[in-house]
């Protein structure tokens, strides 16, 4: 939530400081219209509108174990836990974003009772030992309930990621415009289409 | 208050055709569209928006999820996504009853489906247009290949096919531009199956897109999504071909948002003076008059429209002495099929959004021995193409981190996949007929009464099985079939293939059809059917080049038989 909170913070004193500085950043974020916040989409400003702060963190840093940064950005840097919260609250019925909730809360509850606390805090290898534990049972035969919450996680991460700007322009690539060729070498391209 | 030369239903695929003629021969023309006006170019509003810049990044809206709201029959066909919402027809505005499963996808603008049409086109056959009498299901068509071969042939040179051309029997050759490419998964596909059944062909689709310029239309240059509306007016559609064309003339006037409640009928002259609408703005009621009549509001738009135009001549709806309007509804059977995957190829790729995919002609019951099926007749062909897996496999298979982001940097397997299209029997019990409740238009809805019979259910065996049989022949691993038919139940349901067809057919009989063989009503002279409503038969081809040819020369007629004073 860091990143998030701080900037929302700055960006609100800088319209405070616009404004004359008269009145208190919460009593600007009040005023400020659904449209005007519909613009900073992706400004600093963002905040989640199903998620509270700490789900927020834990979809994040969930996103950035699955596609990490590497030479490229990762899942958090592309806004994947931005794209989860606008997905939950403008386009998932109210049952699966519960369901999606749920899962969210049964990552923690793992993560207490393995380690005493909320997954977030763990040290990374016991993050990563918790995910290769929810991999390992979310495609395990039978397992169509009990994975159903690590596998669409996954799957949100993808999406998230790879038709972000992020993804689908620096980890992969866009296909030009212009001709269709369908037989070239894979090695000329070397990444896949986004 | 003008009386126009001629009024126009519609300004969809057939709406937008019957404008161009009929202008260009002279008619003062008014096309009355029920819904909104959509401009080309400037409101194609998503038109090459990146992914990043849709909210929910052009998610599918399905049933039952936030944003398919006002969509509730439309979010059933997989072409309903955030990007293309916008074109579709807010349900609230058309509802109708199903007494059956029927999905009716529908456009509500100028245009109508034809901004969103899959643009696949296809000649039928004599095989087609003599099915009816060869096998005793439904009536004779009253026209053969030979009467419609020269309208298809001046529709294709105006809108522009490309593909490739094969000889066949069943599936004639057009007036094509260059052909698409194969990509290399199809080329081994091709190859194979080929090699397996040398009497079946698998092509590159032949498509209403461009490769070369045509009347300042420019070539596709594969962005992918058409149905967002091209601005190079690369596909067909009213906005980039028929309705320019029919503007040039200075004859044209268009009415949108302006939906038909019934044709106004002179019983002493035996003629058709007008059109009523309703305003959908300010639900106020206007009258039209012209001298001729073009229904090009869809099959059951059309067939409502007729149905509801009701006087004592023709108490049971305009032109319906026969008693047939509404009946022998159809549409292709289709969501059958296998795919699976190929192996190697992995230096393979292709570059750029080919808006295409591969077909497969029609080779059961052909008219040889070789071809009889015992268990059903009539035919079938395939659609579908070959792939490279991308990044969303990576959801299906486990591990993550690093190594996850790393497998996903490279394309996956090719998968190759077909779908068949499938003939569907014109039967007395697929029907539409008029229900108790209006619309908010107060215009009766539709109740629609619609199943797949014996003879669609056995052939769907055939097509799972045979796509499997020609995949594996041709050296494709880990096949599977698939068949989405829920009988009764959502699925395959009849209507979801867009193709509905039928309710008004042509015939050569007055007292068993609606309407000439020149799409003429036998009851009603100056009244013209030319969108899919009036089919007599289905094929198994994507129906909307057909419908274009027959609007044309029915245009053609039209004026010819008006300067001899007959109409």
């Amino acid at each position: 939530m860091k990143h998030d909170s701080i900037s929302r913070r700055r960006a609100l004193q800088q319209v405070a400081i616009l404004l004359g500085g008269a009145i208190s950043a919460p009593t600007v974020a009040g005023v400020l219209s659904t449209a005007t916040r519909r613009a900073w989409a992706t400004a600093p400003t963002w905040a989640p509108r199903t998620l509270s702060p700490a789900q927020l963190e834990l979809v994040a840093t969930l996103a950035e174990h699955i596609i990490p940064q590497t030479e490229t950005p990762g899942a958090r840097a592309a806004g994947v836990h931005r794209f989860v919260d606008t997905l939950l609250t403008d386009h998932y019925p109210a049952a699966e974003r519960d369901r999606f909730l749920a899962g969210l809360a049964g990552v923690d509850g793992s993560a207490r009772s393995t380690h005493g606390k909320v997954f977030v805090q763990c040290a990374p290898e016991q993050r990563i030992a918790l995910l290769t534990e929810l991999d390992a049972q979310a495609y395990a035969p039978g397992s169509a309930a009990d994975g159903w919450f690590f596998r669409r996680l996954k799957e949100l991460t993808l999406v998230g990621y790879y038709t972000s700007e992020i993804g689908a322009m620096q980890e992969l690539h866009v296909s030009p415009f212009g001709a269709y060729r369908g037989d070239i070498p894979y090695s000329s391209v070397g990444r896949a289409w986004a | 208050m003008i009386t126009y030369d001629a009024i126009v239903i519609g300004s969809g695929i057939t709406g937008g055709w019957a404008a161009k003629e009929l202008t260009e021969k002279g008619l003062q023309t008014l096309v009355i569209e029920r819904g909104r006006n959509v401009e080309h170019r400037k409101d194609y509003i998503t038109e090459h928006k990146p992914s990043w810049e849709f909210p929910l990044r052009n998610a599918r809206l399905a049933v039952g999820t936030q944003g398919a709201e006002e969509y509730p029959i439309q979010a059933r066909t997989g072409q309903f996504h955030e990007s293309v919402k916008h074109f579709f027809m807010k349900d609230h505005r058309n509802p109708y009853v199903e007494d059956t499963p029927f999905t009716w996808i529908q456009g509500d603008q100028v245009g109508g489906k034809s901004l969103i049409w899959g643009r696949q086109v296809y000649r039928w056959s004599d095989l087609d247009f003599e099915a009816n009498l060869r096998d005793g299901h439904g009536v004779d068509w009253p026209i053969r290949y030979a009467d419609v071969a020269p309208w298809y042939s001046y529709v294709e040179r105006f809108i522009g096919v490309s593909g490739e051309k094969l000889g066949l029997p069943q599936l004639p050759d057009g007036e094509f531009q260059p052909p698409m490419e194969l990509n290399a998964g199809e080329k081994f596909v091709k190859a194979g199956l080929e090699r397996a059944f040398p009497d079946r062909r698998l092509t590159i689709g032949r498509v209403a897109i461009l490769t070369q310029a045509l009347n300042g239309r420019l070539p596709c240059h594969y962005c992918g999504p058409c149905e967002r509306g091209c601005s190079t007016g690369s596909y067909f559609s009213s906005q980039a071909s028929t309705l320019p064309a029919a503007r040039a003339t200075g004859r044209l006037t268009i009415v949108p948002d302006s939906v038909v409640h019934s044709l106004i009928y002179d019983a002493a002259k035996n003629r058709v003076t007008g059109v009523r609408v309703v305003d959908t703005t300010t639900k106020q009621t206007r009258e039209y008059s012209g001298r001729l009549v073009f229904m090009c509001a869809s099959t059951l738009g059309t067939a409502r429209v007729l149905l509801n135009s009701k006087s004592p001549s023709f108490p049971n709806g305009l032109a319906n002495s026969s008693g047939v309007l509404g009946r022998y509804l159809m549409d292709h059977h289709f969501r059958v099929g296998a795919s699976g995957v190929i192996e190697g190829l992995l230096d393979h790729y292709y570059q750029g959004n080919r808006p295409n995919g591969i077909y497969v002609a029609r080779f059961r019951n052909l008219g040889d021995e070789a071809s009889r099926r015992s268990d059903y007749v009539r035919g079938f062909g395939y659609q579908g193409g070959a792939s490279r897996q991308g990044w969303a496999r990576g959801a299906g298979e486990p591990g993550f981190g690093v190594e996850l982001k790393r497998k996903l940097h490279d394309p996956g397997r090719w998968s190759m996949g077909m779908t068949g299209f499938g003939e569907c029997l014109p039967r007395v019990d697929n029907y539409v007929e008029l229900a108790d409740q209006t619309d908010e238009f107060g215009i009766p809805v539709l109740r629609i009464h619609c199943t797949w019979g014996d003879n669609e259910l056995a052939m769907r065996k055939d097509m799972a099985a045979s796509a499997a049989e020609m995949l594996e022949a041709a050296g494709v691993k880990d096949v599977r079939t698939n068949d989405a038919n829920r009988q009764g139940r959502l699925g395959a349901e009849p209507g979801l293939g867009i193709h509905e067809m039928g309710t008004a057919r042509m015939g050569r009989d007055p007292k068993t059809s609606v309407l000439n063989a020149h799409n003429q009503a036998h009851d009603v002279p100056n009244l013209f059917v030319t969108d899919g409503a009036c089919m007599a038969s289905s094929s198994c081809v994507n129906p909307s080049i057909t419908y274009m040819a027959l609007t044309a020369r029915a245009c053609d007629y039209a004026v010819a038989e008006s300067k001899r004073g007959n109409l």
